[in-house]
C-alpha cells in the first residue's frame, strides 16, 4: 500500500511539473511581452505586441487554474499550506491576474488607452514578481506542522524570495523578447533581438546567484546536491541549461527566429528539472512530503483517469490553436 | 479570529457574488453563438452570420470579466480557507481539478479560434469551436455544482483522522444536492442570457433600429425562454426539496418556520414575515396555511421541521435576508413565465412581425426591464444556498469557523478592500465599454464568408433564403 501511494504521489509530482512548466513558459512569454509593452514607443507597435498574445493569452493563463485544482486534488495539504503561507505574494498576483485580463480586453474598446496599456504592463510586471517572491519562498521553505502554517505572513519579504523574484522577471521578460522575434517583424524584432541579449545574461546572473545561494539557506539541497549517485543525476541539468544559454546567445547572433525560443524553453525546463530533482521527496520544504501531502489513493487514481488522460488532448487542441494563429503579427490589435 | 472569519466570509461571498454575474452569461451565450452559427450555415442567411459577430462583442468583453474575476476563486479556498482546503481536498479539490481540466481549458483552447479565426479556419471547424467552447462553459457549470452540492449533502466516503476519504466516487458527485442543484444552475444561466439577448433585442426594437435583424433574435429568445421558465420552476421546486428533505435547518430557516407541525396539520406558509433569531420566533408575519407542506413534500399533511428543533448554534444567521432573498427569486421566476406566456401570445396571434411588433410598447417595455432580472435571481439564489448552509462550510462535517485559515484580520481587510476596488473599475469598465458596443450595434452589411456550394449540410436546408434576399 506504501508503495502503492509513493508511485501515485510520484506520478502525480511528475504530472504537475509538467502543468506547471507548461504553465511557466506560457504565460511567462505572455507577461514578458506585457512587460516589454512598457517599452513601446507608438501605439501601433504595442498593439502588435498584444496582437502576437490575443488569441492565446487566455488559455495560457489557464494552465494555472489547471495546476491550482490539480494540485487541490492531488495534493490537498500541499494546496492549503502554500497557499495561507503565501497569503499576500498570491493576493497580490490574482489582483496582477485580474488587472491583466481586464486591461487587455477593455484597451482595445477605449478611445484613451493609456490608462489601460498602463495597467497592462505594470499587472503584468506585479504578477511575474509575485510568482517569483512565492518560489523564492519555497525555496526558502515554508515551516509547518502537521501540515498547517505555523509562520507569518510577511515571512516572503526576505532578501532570498526578493532576488528569485529578479531572476523570474528577467527570465519571463526573455521568453517575452524570444517569442516576439518569432511572431514579428522589423524593427520590433530587431529590438527584441537586442533586449533578449541583455535579458539573457541578467537571468543567467541571477540564475547563477541562486543556485550558489540556495544550498547556503537550504542545507538538505547541499546534502543532495554533493552526495552520490545523486549529483550524477542532477548534474546534466545544469549542464544542459548551460550550453542552452550558449546556443540561445548564438542562434541570436545569428538571427534565426524560432532557435532563441527553443533554446530560452531549454533553459527553463532544466532549471524547473532542477528544482524538481533538488526538492524530491518535499513538496514544501523543510518538512512536508509528497506522500504526506498526497489525497488518498482512490482519488489520485480517478484523477489520473480523467485529468492525466486528457493532458495530452489539451496539449492536442492548444497546440492546433498555435497552429491557426501562426506567422508573422503584422497589424495592430486582435479583434478583426 | 472573529473578526478573520466574518473578513473571510465577507471576501468570499463579494468574490463568488461578483464572479456569478460573468459565467452565466457566458454559458447561455455561447450556446445562442453556436445556435446562429448553425441558422446561418443551415439557412445561408448572412443575417445569423452578423447575429454571431455582434454577440460575440458583447461575448468577449463579458468573458474577459468572468476570466478576471474567476482565477482568484480557485486559489482562495487555499488562501482563506486552509484547514477546510487540507480536509476536504481529496473530493472538493479533485473536482476542482476536472473543472480546470475538462470545462476551462477546453473553453479556453478554442476561445482564440471562435473569436479571431473566422477568416483562419473553415466554417465547419468555426462552428466545431465554438461548440467546444460552449461545451467547455456548460461543464464548468456541472463541475462547480457538484462540488457546492458536496458541501450541501456531503455523501460517497468517510471522515479519518478530521480528513475526507473518499470511498464511492457515484456516491460523492451524484450527492442528493447535485443532480437538482446541475439542472438549476444550468437553467439559470440560460434563462439569465434568454432575458439578456432579449431584452437587448427589444430595445433595439423599440427604437426602431435593425427591427427586422433584431427580431430574429428576440424571436429565438422567446422560443427557447417558453420552454426554459417553466422548467426551471419545475427544478427550483425539486432543489427546494431536497433541502427539505437533506438540509431541513436550512429549509426551516428560509421559510421563517419555527415550529414542526403536529402530525395529520399541514404546516403553513409565510407570504411575508420578519424572523428574528434572537427571539426564535416571527415579529410578524402574513401565513396561508398548509402550503408549506404542499410544497416541501407534495402533501398537505407533511411533516416540515420547525427551526426550534435545530439548537440555535446550528441554525443559520441572517434569516430575513434568506427569506426575502429566497422570495424575490421565487417571484422573478414566476414574473418571467407571465411574461413568456404574453410573448407566446403575441406569437400565436401573429403580432410578432416586422410591421406589428413596433406597436406594442408596453410588451417591448416589460422585456427591456427585465434584463437585470436573471441576474438577480442568481444572485438571491446563490445567497440562499451559501448562507442557508451556514453554520456549516460541509453540511454536518465541518464547521465554518474549523475551515477558516488563521491571518490577521488587518490582512484579510486589506485583501477584502483590494478586490472591492478592483471589481468596482471592472463593473464600471465594463457597463461603459458594453454601452459603446450596443449604442454602436451590428453590422448589418458584413460579409460572410464563403459556404462552400457543396456542404453536405446544404441539402437539408428548407428554404435556402439566401436566393430570396438576393
Amino acid at each position: 500500500m506504501e508503495q502503492v501511494i509513493g508511485l501515485l504521489a510520484n506520478i502525480w509530482f511528475v504530472l504537475l511539473g509538467v502543468i506547471l512548466a507548461l504553465y511557466v513558459v506560457l504565460d511567462g512569454f505572455t507577461l514578458g511581452v506585457g512587460m516589454l509593452t512598457l517599452f513601446s514607443p507608438t501605439e501601433e507597435r504595442r498593439g502588435i505586441l498584444m496582437g502576437t498574445l490575443g488569441s492565446v493569452w487566455d488559455a495560457n493563463e489557464t494552465w494555472l487554474v489547471l495546476l491550482g485544482g490539480a494540485l487541490f486534488g492531488a495534493f490537498p495539504t500541499a494546496y492549503a499550506l502554500l497557499l495561507h503561507a503565501l497569503y499576500i505574494p498570491v493576493i497580490i498576483m490574482l489582483f496582477g491576474m485580474i488587472l491583466r485580463a481586464a486591461a487587455f480586453e477593455f484597451r482595445e474598446h477605449s478611445e484613451t488607452k493609456r490608462f489601460w496599456n498602463l495597467a497592462f504592463a505594470i499587472a503584468s510586471l506585479v504578477t511575474a514578481l509575485a510568482q517569483g517572491v512565492a518560489l523564492g519562498s519555497v525555496l526558502q521553505g515554508i515551516p509547518s506542522v502537521n501540515g498547517a502554517y505555523t509562520g507569518g505572513v510577511f515571512d516572503w519579504f526576505r532578501p532570498f524570495p526578493l532576488v528569485v523574484a529578479v531572476g523570474v522577471v528577467c527570465g519571463y521578460a526573455l521568453l517575452g523578447a524570444v517569442y516576439l522575434i518569432l511572431r514579428t517583424e522589423g524593427v520590433i524584432q530587431t529590438r527584441a533581438r537586442s533586449g533578449a541579449y541583455w535579458l539573457a545574461g541578467l537571468t543567467f546572473a541571477v540564475a547563477v546567484a541562486v543556485t550558489v545561494w540556495t544550498p547556503f539557506i537550504y542545507p538538505q539541497v547541499a546534502t543532495k546536491w554533493f552526495s552520490l549517485p545523486d549529483f550524477f543525476l542532477i548534474l546534466p541539468l545544469p549542464v544542459a541549461g548551460f550550453a542552452a544559454f550558449l546556443l540561445l546567445l548564438r542562434a541570436l547572433t545569428r538571427g534565426h527566429e524560432a532557435a532563441p525560443f527553443v533554446w530560452t524553453v531549454v533553459i527553463f525546463v532544466a532549471s524547473f528539472g532542477g528544482l524538481a530533482v533538488s526538492l524530491h521527496p518535499y513538496l514544501v520544504p523543510p518538512s512536508l512530503t509528497l506522500i504526506q501531502a498526497a489525497a488518498s489513493p482512490a482519488t489520485l487514481i480517478f484523477m489520473l483517469t480523467g485529468i492525466g488522460m486528457l493532458l495530452p488532448v489539451m496539449m492536442i487542441y492548444n497546440g492546433y490553436q498555435y497552429l491557426v494563429f501562426r506567422g508573422k503579427v503584422t497589424v495592430p490589435g486582435y479583434h478583426h | 479570529m472573529a473578526n478573520t472569519l466574518i473578513l473571510a466570509r465577507s471576501q468570499f461571498a463579494l468574490t463568488a457574488l461578483f464572479h456569478i454575474l460573468w459565467p452565466v452569461l457566458t454559458i447561455g451565450l455561447s450556446l445562442f453563438l453556436v445556435v446562429n452559427e448553425m441558422l446561418w450555415i443551415r439557412r445561408r442567411d448572412p443575417d445569423y452570420y452578423r447575429h454571431a459577430r455582434f454577440w460575440s462583442k458583447l461575448f468577449i468583453l463579458n468573458f474577459g470579466v468572468g476570466v478576471a474575476s474567476g482565477v482568484p476563486l480557485e486559489f482562495e479556498f487555499g488562501t482563506n480557507w486552509a484547514p477546510f482546503s487540507a480536509a476536504m481536498g481529496d473530493f472538493f479539490g479533485n473536482i476542482l481539478g476536472f473543472e480546470g481540466a475538462m470545462a476551462f481549458m477546453l473553453e479556453a483552447g478554442f476561445l482564440g479560434i471562435m473569436l479571431f479565426g473566422w477568416k483562419r479556419v473553415a466554417p465547419k471547424i468555426h462552428l466545431f469551436a465554438s461548440c467546444m467552447v460552449a461545451l467547455g462553459a456548460s461543464l464548468s457549470a456541472f463541475w462547480i455544482m457538484v462540488a457546492n452540492s458536496w458541501m450541501q449533502t456531503p455523501a460517497g466516503g468517510v471522515m479519518q483522522r478530521g480528513r475526507f476519504a473518499v470511498t464511492s466516487y457515484t456516491q460523492a458527485m451524484f450527492n442528493p444536492a447535485a443532480l437538482w442543484g446541475v439542472g438549476h444552475m444550468w437553467f439559470a444561466c440560460l434563462e439569465t442570457s434568454l432575458l439578456v439577448i432579449g431584452a437587448l433585442s427589444a430595445w433595439y426594437i423599440y427604437k426602431q433600429r435593425n427591427l427586422a435583424f433584431f427580431l430574429k433574435s428576440l424571436k429565438i429568445a422567446i422560443a427557447a425562454a417558453v420552454l426554459v421558465a417553466p422548467l426551471q420552476i419545475f427544478l427550483g421546486d425539486g432543489s427546494g426539496r431536497v433541502v427539505f428533505q437533506q438540509q431541513p435547518a436550512k429549509g426551516a430557516a428560509v421559510e421563517g418556520h419555527w415550529r414542526t407541525n403536529p402530525p395529520g396539520t399541514g404546516a403553513s406558509w409565510a407570504l411575508v414575515a420578519w424572523p428574528d433569531k434572537a427571539r426564535q420566533r416571527n415579529d410578524w408575519a402574513i401565513s396561508i396555511p398548509g402550503v408549506l407542506s404542499l410544497l416541501a413534500t407534495h402533501s398537505f399533511t407533511g411533516q416540515v421541521a420547525g427551526l426550534k428543533a435545530f439548537p440555535p448554534a446550528d441554525q443559520p444567521p441572517s434569516l430575513p435576508l434568506l427569506f426575502y432573498a429566497f422570495r424575490l427569486m421565487v417571484a422573478i421566476g414566476f414574473y418571467v413565465l407571465a411574461l413568456m406566456l404574453w410573448s407566446l401570445w403575441l406569437w400565436y396571434r401573429g403580432e410578432l412581425t416586422t410591421d406589428r411588433v413596433g406597436r406594442h410598447r408596453r410588451w417591448l417595455i416589460a422585456w427591456i426591464s427585465a434584463l437585470p432580472l436573471g441576474y438577480l435571481a442568481v444572485e438571491s439564489g446563490w445567497i440562499v444556498r451559501e448562507v442557508g448552509r451556514q453554520p456549516w462550510i460541509v453540511n454536518g462535517l465541518m464547521r465554518t469557523a474549523a475551515g477558516v485559515s488563521v491571518l490577521p484580520p488587518g490582512t484579510v481587510l486589506a485583501s477584502f478592500i483590494g478586490y472591492a476596488l478592483l471589481y468596482t473599475l471592472l463593473l464600471t469598465a465594463f457597463l461603459v465599454f458594453a454601452r459603446r458596443i450596443l449604442r454602436k450595434g451590428p453590422d448589418v452589411t458584413a460579409e460572410p464568408p464563403p459556404l462552400k456550394p457543396t456542404a453536405p449540410l446544404q441539402v437539408n436546408a428548407p428554404v435556402p433564403h439566401a436566393f430570396e434576399e438576393d
